[in-house]
């Protein structure tokens, strides 16, 4: 798989680059963002996947979130991809903010017109870390995945389908529970159908109901003055209380003043990397 | 008085640590010379008694403190330690203190290793017998629980880190209260812990205890609760009818954090130099939440208790790898 660098830059000793390639997965040219640590020079170093929130691009998470001097520090390599397949042409695909492009879910489809290209849970789960295990130093072994609000679900979802796979997990204002929500429903609903038991599988609380171990350490991060929270979008109670059934760790913090953006993930944002690194560096 | 005929005596049975003076008179028929001039000597002090109880030490440090023998005051004392080794003269002593002015010593020690210290008193006449030894491990911080600070209605068990409140009634009634203790809060305070660099304990609770454990500067008042001033700062326990729910107070204010394992065994690392205190649950090694904090002075741990229950203080562990990064 050919990679074509896009941009390079030099930042805290390491470099935050921007790659294109053509994604099998989803039939179209793909972007993703990786920072590479100044330790990735010389060594293999464990990889860190963000995925952002409904509208973003590969650009948001790389230039708002300021992570990469704690990358840096804790020698992680990050890699933040696109959140859906780009200029595809689908009718009604740019129709709405919150379905469509900038809105993949990270779901594989099954509903014409977007099973083709809409694969994006198997983008993220196989394609991607195969195409950067290929071309850059990293550790295959050692891999975790973090998100904010639909990367949020993102990543939760990953993890708890694929148990092992990844050593830790954390969020930002995820979207727990889409099955309950509207953003949730609309997308669920246009992805897989009206069938509702098909969402279950990508639905974060559903998932914990069913994960067969306790060794997952997951952080939350939410802000209080999240519009989103208010609005029942996000629905982190129900998230936690399945946790707590299930007796999977969470610490899930409620922080004063915060809003759903960037400004909100950039304040906390190391504690997260810190999060990280205590199990990929282990 | 002794009467000799040789020109030499022994005297025995004196006091130690006290200046005497002897003199001579010879005696014939005719009657008793003058008394010759005085000599005086100083007896040799009693060996000194080390507070074992009151022994605290961490991974590169043990402070030790001890009473004189004696009532009158020496000139100094001398601390004498070994390092225990697996060899057959595993006495050997390696490394001795001398000139210690006060009754109290702070040793640098290394850490994992195994120490027998003895003290001697000095004065004039030289040195006295070695006091009774006492072992300390530097494995990692050992503390006690302060018996004088304690609640009337907390209880220190007999392993001396195990404390028991039976029932919360007769809160206002008539209890013994000593200057130091803890009137409303049914807490206590484990001894100053006056080393710099890194500390961890653990305590373990089940899971409907509810309880307060962090740490409070020396003057935290007695009348207060735990947290609830800007001198403590601690995790606290409380059981809702839905939900267990933690808080994590100082200066009465706490962030707003869900946790949904209830910990039954709680990690504590306190951390001078990075200015922070950190809860963890140890079973599990999650980090549950930290204070930042610029201690100004030294801290003693604090443990308090908010139902009839236990809580076991678990002392002298290594700082766990797990607790360094965040």
């Amino acid at each position: 798989m050919a990679l074509k660098q896009v941009s390079s830059n030099k930042c805290f000793e390491g470099f935050q680059k921007v790659f294109e390639h053509d994604s099998t997965e989803l039939k179209c040219k793909m972007r993703f963002g990786i920072y590479l640590p100044p330790k990735a020079e010389t060594g293999k170093c464990p990889v860190l996947y963000w995925l952002s929130g409904l509208t973003c691009t590969e650009q948001n998470f790389i230039t708002k979130a300021g992570f990469q001097q704690a990358a840096a520090e804790h020698g992680l390599i990050v890699v933040a991809p696109d959140t859906s397949p780009r200029g595809c042409n689908i009718e009604g695909e740019d129709e709405s903010w919150d379905f469509g492009t900038g809105a993949g879910f990270y779901v594989d489809a099954t509903e014409d017109p977007w099973k083709t290209n809409y694969r994006m849970y198997s983008y993220v789960r196989d394609e991607l870390p195969k195409l950067i295990n290929a071309n850059f130093p990293t550790n295959p072994e050692r891999m975790s995945v973090f998100g904010h609000s639909m990367g949020g679900h993102g990543a939760l979802i990953l993890a708890l389908k694929n148990p092992g796979k990844y050593k830790s997990v954390s969020a930002f204002a995820p979207i727990c529970n889409p099955m309950q929500c509207q953003w949730g429903k609309k997308a669920l609903g246009g992805y897989l159908g009206s069938d509702v038991s098909k969402w279950e599988a990508y639905d974060a609380t559903q998932l914990v109901k069913s994960y067969p171990d306790s060794r997952l350490d997951i952080l939350i991060d939410q802000g209080k003055d999240d519009q989103f929270l208010s609005a029942g979008q996000l629905l982190p109670d129900n998230f936690i209380a399945a946790c707590t059934e299930r007796k999977i760790p969470v610490v899930f913090r409620l922080q004063q003043g915060y809003d759903h953006s960037y400004f909100f993930i950039a304040t906390f944002i190391n504690d997260h990397i810190k999060h990280h690194a205590k199990f990929l560096n282990a | 008085m002794l009467k000799v005929k040789e020109t030499y005596c022994t005297i025995s049975n004196l006091l130690p640590n006290t200046q005497y003076e002897f003199w001579v008179s010879a005696l014939n028929a005719s009657g008793i010379s003058p008394p010759s001039e005085r000599a005086v000597y100083v007896t040799a002090p009693s060996p000194p008694i080390i507070k074992s109880k009151k022994i605290r030490s961490c991974e590169n440090a043990a402070l030790v403190c001890w009473e004189s023998g004696d009532v009158n005051p020496v000139d100094s004392y001398t601390v004498e330690l070994s390092k225990l080794t697996d060899e057959e003269n595993g006495n050997t002593i390696t490394e001795s203190i001398v000139g210690i002015p006060n009754c109290e010593a702070l040793i640098h020690l290394q850490p994992a290793q195994s120490y027998r210290i003895c003290v001697k008193a000095l004065n004039l006449a030289g040195s006295s017998e070695r006091s009774e030894p006492v072992l300390i491990h530097t494995t990692g911080t050992y503390f006690c629980l302060n018996e004088d600070t304690a609640h009337p209605l907390l209880a220190i068990l007999d392993d001396g880190f195990t404390i028991a409140c039976d029932e919360l009634e007769n809160l206002e009634c008539d209890l013994p209260v000593y200057d130091n203790s803890f009137t409303r809060c049914i807490g206590i305070l484990g001894s100053l812990i006056p080393f710099p660099g890194k500390h961890y304990w653990e305590v373990e609770a089940e899971e409907d205890t509810e309880y307060r454990i962090g740490v409070a500067f020396e003057n935290t008042p007695r009348h207060g609760y735990l947290g609830a001033n800007n001198s403590s700062w601690c995790m606290r326990h409380i059981i809702t009818p839905s939900r267990h729910k933690y808080e994590f107070l100082h200066s009465g204010m706490t962030p707003d954090i869900r946790i949904t394992v209830p910990p039954t065994k709680i990690g504590i690392l306190l951390d001078y130099e990075s200015y922070r205190l950190s809860f963890y649950n140890a079973d599990i090694a999650q980090h549950l939440y930290t204070f930042n904090s610029h201690f100004q002075h030294y801290v003693h741990p604090c443990f308090a208790l908010e139902t009839p229950g236990t809580l076991k203080v678990h002392t002298g562990i290594t700082v766990p790898p797990w607790t360094t990064l965040l």
